[in-house]
């Protein structure tokens, strides 16, 4: 008995921790490459926004015809264009904070306040309501692992892990990202883009960042809800911070963080507390994280600076 | 110079609006339907039944109008002198031309709808009702021009006859004519050139708002897209559109007024005006919180938080503290700020002490702020008794650890092996969770009973007594509105505030003027001032002057906002201690080096910001803005966010603070109206506006460095010598005492 619950609330952990460390990983190729990024939220919402909405319109004429048709693609038409919107919305980010050199985290906390906007108009013109998309069909199907199943993106996001370390340290891209983040300067006079490899950073945590909101939509649930990542965007830029910066790191910081949203989740069924409370304990303990009482972390040198070319 | 280019391009774009857009609307119905006129004298009616209204010297005004536009293109041109002689004169042309043209075009206007209600009138009096008075009503059938619209259903009234909807509401101008005002405008400030004098001033200004201009163009070019893409164009079902040029008419009139409806109940309507102001008193705060962090070099994303500190302390202030009103409002102000302060100074704190990085803190105690609130004001909340035993445990070591850190000794053991200690108090305090959590016999739930909950299913608190109350508007001048509803013209003491007002502008004038030592004499003029107008408007009769004062929920809190501006910017610019935090936040190293106490100053910083945007609790709770004075659930803390835009807006400083806030607090009273003008058009789309103009400043509005970076533009103005100015890199502010974020 107590086994079988273990594994639920681990199994529930898992989940609860994919789109934090899909977006962290993201997170981590921009930060090693300088530019901070607290666009992660709204990313996320633009992504789970957009596999929302075209999974919803590439199922629509099927499902007018059949209550509950089955379109095996709808929802991997939705992640790619989840990934392909992600890109251009990390790409405005980047686009100004790295050609008109404005103030990163003044530029990343527009593109969050966009998140909030953007979706509401859109959905008025499309639902004729502010808040909620037209529920999906079609959801990402989910693969067993034993009595488990979990959504592909849950196994993406593990699988990951050890990718994004092999490309961070062990390849020469990985290596002139980490460059331009350290010292900018003795990057550029060795040849390598600077913001080329910016823009490449951002871009990429864009399509990992728009991946764990799509999970959000169309992995964990059937419709986007605004602001329905609900803060996951900046607990995962903790993780990464908690998790200084290396793939590892961030993969146990996650793991954490998804814990105690899984006890949430089990404590939320439960009337042990009252949900509000429940609700800001992983903010407080982010907060207590970043606070150093549990270790220190050292940033990329170049984080947050502008480059330019002399 | 590309004065000249832009000149032209914009008299082009003119001219061909002329041709294409409406000129002025004519007639505009529930569901934004409307009628418009394009030059000269051709109607395209999307309502299907409004009776076109010829305008006289429609052709006239389209001939002028061609010859100025002509005229201020063909001037670029030129040489400099006649150059700007010809914007002069053909600015002025048009700017004259345009007026007048809509001077005939509202007279017009009025003489239909006088004609149309007369019609209505007539008609009535052929089937009379025992209600009417028939005389009356004959007698304005017989002479209409000489009323106005409304004497004539004043008078139509008296004779028994209710005119319910007046004909040609809405009429205004449209686009086009609107672009040749602005055409106008600029070709006469570029003429004004010619005077030299003017020059420098001129540029300056030009330099200044150049970047917030240009953002909120864009902005407002990025929501056309959106507002063209969502809304269809009104029209009257049935009503078929023919050919490209009425399509085109109609997306141009439907984007306009979307624009018009943002702005014009605003600007043109008292009660408007009242409630943009209304709209725009948190965003003061909240804009002036988030700019006097960025003055020291924090980020204070956390405004949204500190609202709801604010509001909670305010609300528990005004319910509980006894006592008479002149003790218990103020110190259920100052009791907002003081939550807001605290909330504030302890992310500020965490950065001072630790390191810790104050943006992600301020989010992530937004997150928690929230949580807190939705748990005062939920119902009954419930802990399990093992829970309960859990939180008290963790409450007792809590609080022996803050007295461990408080006794030097145990302190100094505790900075020995801190790892240890932390990890020591860890495990215990695993270990007795893991004790207490067990469940016990005789365990019942704990349900907490708020006593400041209003009972029933919505999240809100009692009503605040009536001694901690900030008076609406109408209330203030002693309206109650459940007698008399709407708008209320009341005889109102004029002569004090004007007097006032005068005295300010005159303290202003002597701080120019008069030497800085002469601080007695500079205060007893404006003094003086204030008195000699106070008698003399007593003495013309000024005492007692009937304004109409509309419904809002304005309140005296937006008198506290521009107290709490004047404060900002005197702490600012004339303390010792502003200069540190300006120092602090322009270059960390060097204000250390000079002596501030950097730490100190960051959680000071943090602190008083905080307290600025607690005190929007002034106007949600103590001014009742929210239907009533309760501290609710939905008080709108996104305000905090929009504080950023604001902010940024107005470029950190108090006065183009209060400028942004009001710009942002017009966009917002039109953002209402947007929902019950258009059908696919919510308020959403202003939040959309605020965040571009945010993105778009940050990129310093796409311009070149000509105009943004202020070394260059000093010596494009010709303030500095041409070789002050080297192509460095600058460094960036923003950099606490501990580097990095972790």
């Amino acid at each position: 008995m107590e086994t079988v619950v273990l594994l639920t609330l681990l199994a529930s952990a898992l989940r609860a921790a994919t789109p934090l460390l899909l977006a962290a990983l993201g997170g981590l190729f921009s930060e090693r490459s300088g530019v901070v990024n607290i666009a992660l939220e709204g990313i996320m919402l633009f992504g789970a926004l957009t596999a929302a909405l075209v999974t919803y319109y590439v199922e629509l004429p099927f499902v007018r015809e059949a209550t509950g048709a089955r379109v095996w693609y709808a929802p991997w038409v939705g992640l790619l264009a989840a990934m392909i919107v992600g890109a251009l919305v990390a790409g405005v980010h980047a686009v100004v904070s790295i050609r008109y050199k404005a103030d990163q985290i003044i530029s990343a906390v527009a593109i969050n306040l966009m998140a909030i906007g953007v979706p509401a108009v859109i959905l008025t013109g499309l639902f004729g309501n502010s808040t909620t998309s037209g529920t999906i069909t079609n959801r990402l199907p989910m693969w067993s692992l034993g009595p488990f199943t979990f959504s592909p993106l849950v196994y993406l996001a593990f699988a990951l892990v050890p990718v994004v370390w092999f490309v961070v340290f062990r390849t020469p891209f990985g290596l002139r990202l980490r460059a331009v983040g350290e010292h900018p300067a003795a990057a550029d006079s060795v040849g390598i883009s600077v913001t080329g490899m910016r823009y490449a950073g951002v871009m990429l945590s864009g399509v990992l960042a728009a991946l764990g909101g799509a999970y959000l939509s169309i992995g964990a649930f059937n419709q986007f809800i605004t602001e329905m990542s609900g803060g996951r965007g900046f607990i995962a830029l903790a993780a990464l911070i908690f998790g200084k910066w290396h793939p590892l790191g961030v993969l146990g910081a996650t793991l954490l963080f998804g814990a105690f949203q899984a006890l949430e989740t089990q404590l939320g069924g439960s009337a042990l507390l009252p949900p509000t409370v429940v609700q800001s304990l992983p903010f407080i303990l982010t907060m207590l994280v970043l606070a150093g009482f549990v270790g220190r972390a050292v940033a990329p040198k170049a984080i947050g600076k502008p480059f330019t070319k002399s | 110079m590309n004065e000249r280019l832009a000149l032209a391009a914009i008299a082009a774009l003119t001219l061909l609006s002329l041709w294409l857009a409406p000129w002025s609307a004519l007639n505009r119905e529930t569901g934004a339907r409307s009628a418009v006129l394009l030059l000269p004298n051709r109607i395209v009616d999307f309502t299907d039944r409004t009776t076109p209204v010829q305008v006289p010297g429609q052709g006239a005004v389209l001939v002028l109008s061609v010859i100025a536009l002509a005229g201020v293109a063909a001037a670029s041109a030129l040489r400099e002198r006649p150059r700007r002689v010809l914007w002069l004169v053909a600015g002025a042309l048009l700017v004259g031309t345009s007026v007048w043209g809509l001077g005939r075009f509202a007279e017009a206007v009025d003489l239909q709808r006088l004609l149309s209600v007369r019609d209505d009138v007539a008609s009535a009096i052929e089937r009379p009702r025992p209600t009417f008075d028939l005389e009356v009503l004959q007698a304005l059938v017989d002479a209409p021009e000489e009323l106005t619209i409304e004497e004539m259903v004043a008078r139509a009234r008296e004779g028994g006859l209710i005119i319910r909807r007046l004909p040609y509401t809405g009429a205004a101008l449209g686009p086009a004519a609107f672009l040749c005002l602005v055409t106008g405008a600029f070709a006469l400030l570029f003429g004004a050139r010619l005077v030299k004098p003017l020059n420098r001033p001129l540029d300056r200004a030009l330099a200044g708002v150049a970047v917030p201009a240009v953002s909120i163009l864009l902005a407002l070019a990025a929501a056309a897209v959106v507002i063209l893409a969502l809304q269809p164009t009104p029209r009257a079902s049935g009503f078929e559109i023919e050919g490209w040029l009425m399509a085109l008419t109609g997306r141009l009139d439907t984007l306009w007024f979307a624009y018009y409806t943002l702005f014009a109940d605003s600007l043109g309507t008292v009660r408007g005006f009242a409630d943009s102001l209304s709209f725009a008193t948190p965003l003061i705060f909240t804009g002036l919180a988030v700019g006097l962090g960025f003055r020291a070099g924090l980020f204070n994303i956390g405004a949204p938080g500190q609202m709801v500190l604010g509001a909670i302390f305010a609300m528990l202030a005004g319910l509980y503290l006894p006592g008479p009103t002149w003790l218990v409002l103020p110190l259920s102000v100052a009791a907002a700020a003081l939550g807001g302060g605290l909330w504030g100074a302890l992310p500020g704190w965490l950065k001072a002490r630790f390191g810790a990085n104050e943006v992600i803190n301020t989010i992530l105690l937004n997150f928690v702020a929230a949580s807190l609130l939705l748990f005062l004001l939920s119902s009954n909340p419930t802990f399990a008794a093992p829970a309960l035993r859990v939180i008290q445990l963790l409450a007792v070591v809590v609080g022996v650890m803050v007295v461990a850190l408080l006794v030097p000794k145990l302190r100094g053991v505790m900075k020995l092996r801190p790892r240890l200690v932390f990890a020591l108090v860890g495990v215990a305090l695993l270990v007795g969770a893991t004790i207490v959590s067990q469940p016990r016999p005789g365990d019942s739930p704990y349900v907490l009973n708020l006593p400041f909950r209003m009972p029933g299913s919505e999240p809100k608190s009692f009503e605040l007594q009536h001694t901690a109350r900030l008076p609406r508007l109408p209330a203030v001048f002693g309206i109650d509105l459940r007698e008399t509803p709407g708008t209320n013209v009341v005889p109102v003491d004029v002569a004090l505030p004007a007097a006032l007002l005068l005295g300010l502008v005159a303290l202003v004038a002597a701080n120019r003027w008069k030497r800085p030592e002469r601080y007695a004499a500079r205060v007893g003029s404006a003094a003086l001032v204030t008195l000699l107008a106070y008698a003399g408007l007593t003495a013309l009769g000024w005492r007692e002057a009937p304004l109409a004062i509309p419904p809002s929920n304005l309140n005296p809190s937006f008198l506290i906002a521009m107290a709490a501006a004047v404060f900002v910017h005197y702490f600012l610019f004339r303390t010792r201690f502003g200069y540190e935090l300006r120092a602090s936040g322009l270059s960390p190293r060097a204000a250390e080096y000079g002596g501030a106490n950097l730490r100190q100053n960051i959680v000071m910083a943090m602190a008083i910001s905080g307290a600025l945007a607690g005190l929007t609790a002034s106007h949600y709770v103590l001014g009742g803005a929210l239907e009533d004075y309760a501290l609710r659930q939905s008080i709108p803390t996104n305000d905090g966010f929009d504080g950023i835009a604001v902010a940024l807006l107005g470029g950190n400083s108090p006065v183009g603070i209060v400028l942004a806030a009001f710009l942002f607090g017009v966009l917002k009273n039109g953002g209402s109206l947007l929902n019950i003008t258009f059908s696919n058009l919510t308020r959403d789309v202003v939040s959309m506006i605020l965040a571009l103009v945010v993105l778009f400043i940050a990129a310093k509005g796409f311009l070149p460095e000509r105009f943004t970076n202020p070394l260059r533009r000093a010596k494009a103005l010709g303030d500095l010598p041409a070789e002050a100015v080297r192509d460095e890199p600058r460094h960036d502010a923003r950099e606490g005492p501990e580097e990095g974020r972790g």
